[in-house]
């Protein structure tokens, strides 16, 4: 079975009956390892539309959630219950419960680093009084406002004053979270996530390809989020210190947000200032800082190191490129595409006005970028298969797109794969204009092809 | 991805029944077991498939049964007429399956374990009914139309499913405005099966209740049925368990009844 992935969220979906005969033959190890290369923050297995489960049922998915933390600190568990499954769960695994449950899949996302909606009031409710906090302290790092329920009473309370919290916890138990590098974009900053002690564990935990990857799509502010770091020693020092050391080459910044030195030398501090790494109390110093944002490169991605030409080998594989990304729109919009021009020179829209865009990197043994600019028409049609009906909603057509845009990087990496040419995707960006597009495109040159849709013109561009 | 056209080509090309199995339906619908077995002996492939069928360790026969009359026999009009019905299904599926893997001996088990558990159902709600007992066959016509419409697709089926939890029923309404279960309707028309079984099969999708309270009723057990069976490690490993959607709302109310009947606990 296959898991759909989106936020950094992996979630498998059986449906039916679970028990010890059938579990395996729905998730086996070959499922999860094809999930885990996606870099997902958090693996659940929806218990929504199963009607029946027994212990021998779940152990299955329990041994391979052990394995799967063991060697992927991924986050794991179940989600989408109601108070009788969550019951069951508990009574099966009363003094051995090491996964995670979240009553749904929409506050599993709020415990994801990646979930890219920020500043959700949640109300949460748990009789442990130790799990209030937990999830609390865990909200409220990725940027949440949690309100607690102190008893059961105060949460019904609470829950009739209807309108008052965007999410409602409660049937939830935080196992073992994550202790990925987690990585989330906020605007044109990406922001990781460091917890507990750094040592040199950090090299192998922190996505290091991908952070050049974004330096090369064009992020220029990187933020450590590392308020709950305890301490770090000499070889997180090193790490950070090189990381700084080729941010430099672009131009780029590194903050640290919320570090205390309470068991850290201070000494460590004045090597990170003196590689360039910044230091700040609160998030809301850098993001609710417009002037400093810009101060630090956040809002002007203009890539300064990186205007490396396309070489032949991108250049020989280009019709796999526009092969997936028809392949793609057509499929989403049930309508042919006609290819008009191809041109090798750096981008140019005619008509910006009422058009929409979104990048996707690729990296491996080749690397680039693919930008799609989409008339706003074509990207509500693509869009209408995913959501199911019209929508005007901008943000959610956004957020649509950029799964739409996930397919078509999907497809470029099976076609290229096919051709034993291995990539890795990055996670796509959209822009709402094709203004703030160009700022990261800024005198790059690369592959353009003009293609229609139905009479509407869609723009291709392949570059490095 | 799928349009309309395909749809319609799919359509046109299921061929008419054969002429054996109409003659042999017409007399099992009129009780003629001695009759209808003599025409079924006429068409060697129903004859073939009715021997297998009925010698698969499902059905629990010491001895092997091989006359088509001893079959009809055993099975009685009603079970008989199921079983002509489940080889007609069989007529429209792939030599090859792509989209599921399944063979030909894994779809007619599929068949074998939905007509026995339905007659169970059928005999704990004390229902009586050869149309009824019948419905269940044109059940997993609904997968072999999947596999007609989708093999060819996989791909992007695959990476679409990858980012949006979508059923291939879902897809298929979204870019054509038309479901399997409205395709295995037409499909029951032009073989002409009683319409009875047609609403059924539309209400069992679990996503378009009938207003016919008994039809209802037994679109739940059907629907229920069709994924204790897709529950099985079998039909899991062949791809087959989230091709529609399970409806876990429209069945509850009946969830201990069934619970009851095949014996889960």
């Amino acid at each position: 079975m296959r898991a759909t992935v989106r936020n950094g969220l992996a979630i498998f979906t059986p449906q039916g009956f679970l028990d010890g005969n059938n579990t395996s033959a729905f998730l086996t190890i070959e499922d999860i390892d094809a999930t885990l290369k996606l870099n997902v923050d958090m693996l659940l297995v929806s218990l929504k539309k199963v009607v029946f489960f027994n212990r021998n049922g779940l152990d299955v998915f329990v041994k391979l959630f052990a394995k799967m933390r063991l060697e992927n600190q991924t986050t794991v568990g179940f989600c989408d219950y109601d108070s009788k499954k969550f019951d069951a769960i508990n009574n099966f695994y009363k003094n051995d419960l090491n996964f995670s449950l979240f009553n749904t899949q929409e506050n599993a996302a709020l415990f994801t680093t990646t979930f890219k909606n920020k500043s959700k009031n949640v109300l949460l409710y748990s009789e442990d009084k130790s799990q209030r906090s937990a999830m609390a302290i865990e909200l409220h790092d990725n940027g949440h406002n949690p309100v607690i329920a102190q008893t059961k009473e105060d949460f019904t309370q609470k829950c009739a004053n209807k309108g008052a919290y965007d999410n409602i916890i409660k049937n939830t138990f935080l196992g073992q979270m994550g202790q990925k590098v987690a990585s989330r974009v906020t605007g044109n900053a990406i922001i990781y996530t460091v917890s507990s002690f750094l040592d040199t564990e950090i090299g192998s935990n922190f996505n290091i390809a991908y952070h050049n990857n974004s330096l090369n799509v064009g992020f220029r502010l990187f933020i450590f989020d590392a308020y709950k770091v305890i301490s770090m020693n000499i070889h997180a020092l090193n790490f950070f210190s090189k990381l700084a050391s080729s941010a430099a080459e672009y131009n780029a910044t590194i903050c640290f947000v919320g570090m205390t030195f309470d068991k850290t030398p201070l000494t460590f501090k004045e090597n990170m200032e003196d590689s360039g790494i910044m230091f700040y109390d609160q998030m809301d110093d850098i993001l609710q800082n417009k002037e400093l944002l810009e101060e630090l490169g956040a809002s002007s991605a203009a890539n300064v190191k990186n205007k490396r030409a396309i070489n032949k080998l991108i250049v020989s594989e280009l019709p796999n490129f526009i092969h997936a990304t028809v392949a793609t729109i057509e499929m989403m919009t049930n309508s042919k595409a006609i290819k008009d021009a191809a041109q090798v020179h750096e981008i140019s829209v005619e008509e910006k006005k009422d058009k929409i865009a979104s990048s996707i990197g690729f990296y491996g043994d080749m690397d680039g970028m693919v930008i799609l600019i989409f008339p706003k028409d074509i990207a509500k049609k693509a869009c209408e298969l995913l959501i199911g009906e019209k929508t005007e909603d901008m943000e959610l057509i956004l957020d649509t797109l950029a799964e739409l845009v996930n397919i078509v990087g999907g497809k470029i990496k099976t076609l290229l794969s096919d051709k034993h040419i291995s990539v890795d995707i990055t996670l796509p960006r959209t822009y709402h204009s094709v203004e703030s597009l160009l700022e990261i495109t800024n005198g790059r040159k690369g592959v353009q092809v003009d293609l229609s849709f139905d009479n509407d013109k869609f723009l291709f561009f392949l570059t490095r | 991805m799928i349009t309309k056209d395909k749809i319609d080509f799919f359509i046109d090309k299921i061929p008419p029944s054969p002429k054996a199995l109409r003659e042999t339906l017409s007399l099992l619908n009129s009780g003629e077991l001695v009759r209808a077995a003599h025409a079924a002996e006429q068409d060697l492939a129903l004859k073939a498939y009715l021997k297998h069928i009925v010698n698969k360790p499902i059905y629990g026969f010491k001895n092997e049964v091989s006359e088509i009359s001893q079959i009809f026999g055993i099975l009685g009009v009603s079970s008989s007429q199921q079983t002509v019905y489940n080889y007609m299904i069989t007529l429209l599926s792939p030599k090859k399956w792509i989209l599921f893997k399944l063979n030909a001996h894994t779809f007619h088990d599929l068949q074998a374990r939905l007509s026995l558990k339905w007659k169970l159902i059928l005999n704990h709600l004390n229902i009586n009914d050869k149309e009824i007992e019948s419905a269940i066959t044109l059940l997993p016509a609904s997968i072999i139309v999947s596999e007609a419409l989708f093999s060819d697709k996989i791909e992007d089926v695959n990476l679409l499913r990858s980012v949006h939890d979508l059923d291939l029923n879902t897809i298929l309404v979204r870019l054509c405005k038309i479901d399997l279960f409205d395709i295995c309707e037409l499909i029951s028309k032009k073989w002409d099966m009683p319409d009875d079984v047609a609403k059924i099969i539309q209400a069992s999708s679990g996503i378009k209740p009938s207003k016919d309270s008994s039809i209802n009723a037994l679109a739940k057990w059907m629907h229920l049925l069709l994924f204790y069976e897709l529950s099985q490690p079998t039909f899991v490993e062949a791809g087959l368990n989230n091709f529609i959607d399970f409806q876990i709302d429209f069945v509850s109310d009946i969830y201990d009844d069934f619970a009851q009947v095949m014996e889960i606990s």
